[in-house]
């Protein structure tokens, strides 16, 4: 019998054959960490044939930053500073989301302006969030355009925020029993405007980009994620959605004064394209823009003067006890798992569930078959921050 | 591409709706080039105006400090830097401008601004309200080391007028 490390003689190589010079391998090439369709630092090794993606796997911890276990040695206030470099795109809602767990675990009543308050500021940020994923998707497909156009929309989100908060992007506005500041008359004139203005911005968006052939060929019918794949993979937001399933939590689980309003949730219609392709994803954010504006003209009208700030201990102090609490932020699901020890300042756990991981998670499903074109079209189409992937 | 024309007439009925599509961006964008003001900022001849709340560099008026370490104790992540010690007796107490009494020497106080994190956290606290959050935002260094600003070295005390908020 022939051994198991007898090989036998070698074949000699023949340098000259037909085979030897057509031998093909798979190419390996690293997208990333600094590319400009990962909103961060995301490396996604990718193996091609030719300019077909043979696998893509994403390589995490580029941006990790103890976010978690540093948030147990900090009293409840001072980790909201943390919450907000979670997804610096939508500081507001994260605040929102770690808030609203404190103040279930400590039974604040919050007064309803600062309610009100905090629901125009989430969605004021919604559309913020959205401009600069529509800004920079676009980016990635090649025009440079629209870029500009959704960042200066943008920045003026972004200074009514500073005139209220105090920053541009990390805000620390969102506190526990209420909100820091409270907002001008003069200031929610501004916002009101800015409705009016963000609606014809709107018009102009879809004539500029989302009617544009060129971009409906560029991605209609690529990277599509099937609302099985949502489902398995646990995606949320405008993914979950632009898979044309209809699911939002502010409609379909209220929390905080979502029942009191009224607007719709967009989902992917397959008008243009497929359910679940790049297309549908897009034009989810895009509509999603002009249900905030809904949104927040109807906080504008139902604003009373009033306290924006409840009663809280001056340093808090939790019962034994933990909470899971989730939002629907700008990409998805967060959620926040805290856990408390008895009379502990500071949490005993605090896990957050990003969406984005799991949006990056589904990146290696979709991934294999498409040209690398397509690849990078169908990874800024998820949107991901890598802030909120990392910790 | 992952569609593609199935016939002559889808290819031309496609190239038409492309030709058309991006006329119609190109309209939009044209407007731009005389009807919509620029809004861009020449920064260092205009600078904007910053709105009240901005928060940047920290400064400390040393002069109302009652060295009461809650800013410390708020900080997240711990860049300032507190030292006092007793007044030497007979000395005289001096008040704060909203009337408290100084019972302890401020030996030391320092602020990492290489570390802070601009949350602001520490203004909230501060009973005299000695400490701000100034609109100075040109503090670049050559190193991390100088970052550290020690707000009892004389020529802070003197940027005072320059830094402070009227």
């Amino acid at each position: 019998m022939q051994s198991r490390w007898d090989i036998g003689t070698p074949e000699r190589p023949t340098i000259n054959s037909e085979t030897e010079k057509l031998k093909t391998e798979l190419l390996t090439l690293n997208m990333g960490p600094q590319h400009p369709a990962t909103h961060g630092v995301l490396r996604i090794e990718i193996k091609t044939d030719s300019e077909i993606v043979a696998h893509a796997i994403p390589h995490l911890g580029y941006l990790h930053r103890c976010m978690e276990k540093h948030s147990e040695h900090l009293d409840y206030r001072g980790v909201i500073p943390f919450v907000d470099r979670l997804d610096y795109l939508a500081a507001m809602s994260m605040e929102w989301t770690y808030v609203a767990a404190v103040e279930k675990m400590l039974g604040t009543e919050v007064p309803r302006r600062a309610e009100l308050l905090r629901v125009m500021t989430a969605e004021l940020q919604r559309i913020a969030s959205h401009l600069v994923a529509f800004g920079t998707y676009i980016l990635d497909l090649g025009p440079q355009t629209v870029f500009l156009y959704a960042f200066e929309m943008r920045e003026k989100i972004l200074r009514m925020f500073e005139e209220v908060s105090g920053a541009r992007m990390l805000y620390n506005y969102i506190w526990v029993g209420g909100v820091w500041n409270d907002w001008t008359d003069e200031q929610l004139k501004n916002v009101a405007n800015f409705c009016d203005e963000m609606e014809l911005e709107a018009k102009k968006y879809y004539d500029l980009n989302s009617s544009n052939q060129v971009f409906i060929k560029r991605t209609a019918h690529v990277g599509v994620m099937t609302t099985q794949d949502c489902f398995d993979f646990g995606a949320t937001g405008p993914v979950l959605r632009g898979s044309g399933f209809n699911w939002d939590l502010r409609k379909n689980q209220p929390y905080s004064l979502y029942n009191e309003f009224d607007f719709d949730v967009c989902v992917g219609t397959g008008e243009i394209g497929q359910v679940g392709d790049c297309y549908n994803r897009y034009i989810v954010r895009m509509n999603e823009v002009i249900e905030s504006i809904k949104i927040i003209r109807q906080v504008l009208t139902k604003l009373e003067p009033g306290s924006v700030m409840g009663k809280v201990p001056k340093i808090i102090k939790l019962p034994k006890g933990e909470v899971y609490m989730k939002h629907e932020c700008p990409r998805g699901e967060l959620g926040i798992h805290l856990v408390s020890e008895d009379g502990g300042k500071t949490p005993y756990r605090l896990k957050v569930k990003s969406p984005c991981f799991t949006h990056i998670s589904m990146i290696p499903r979709v991934a294999p078959g498409q040209m690398i074109a397509d690849f990078v079209a169908t990874v800024g189409s998820t949107d991901i921050v890598l802030g909120e992937v990392d910790r | 591409m992952s569609t593609q024309a199935g016939s002559v007439r889808e290819y031309f009925s496609a190239l038409f709706d492309a030709i058309t599509s991006t006329a119609r961006a190109m309209y939009v964008t044209f407007k731009y080039v005389w009807a919509v003001k620029p809004v861009s900022i020449e920064y260092p001849e205009v600078r904007e105006v910053l709105p009240d709340r901005a928060r940047m560099r920290l400064f400390n008026d040393v002069l109302n400090c009652i060295s009461c370490t809650q800013c410390a104790m708020a900080c997240p992540v711990d860049c300032i830097y507190i030292a006092s010690e007793k007044m030497p007796e007979g000395a005289e107490i001096k008040k704060t401008s909203n009337g408290q009494a100084i019972r302890l020497k401020l030996t030391q106080f320092t602020i990492d601004t290489a570390l802070c994190c601009y949350c602001g956290l520490c203004t909230t606290v501060c009973p005299t309200e000695c400490l701000t959050h100034s609109h100075d935002y040109e503090f670049s260094q050559y190193t991390v080391d100088h970052m550290k600003y020690d707000y009892l070295a004389p020529d802070v005390i003197a940027w005072r007028d320059r830094i402070v908020k009227s």
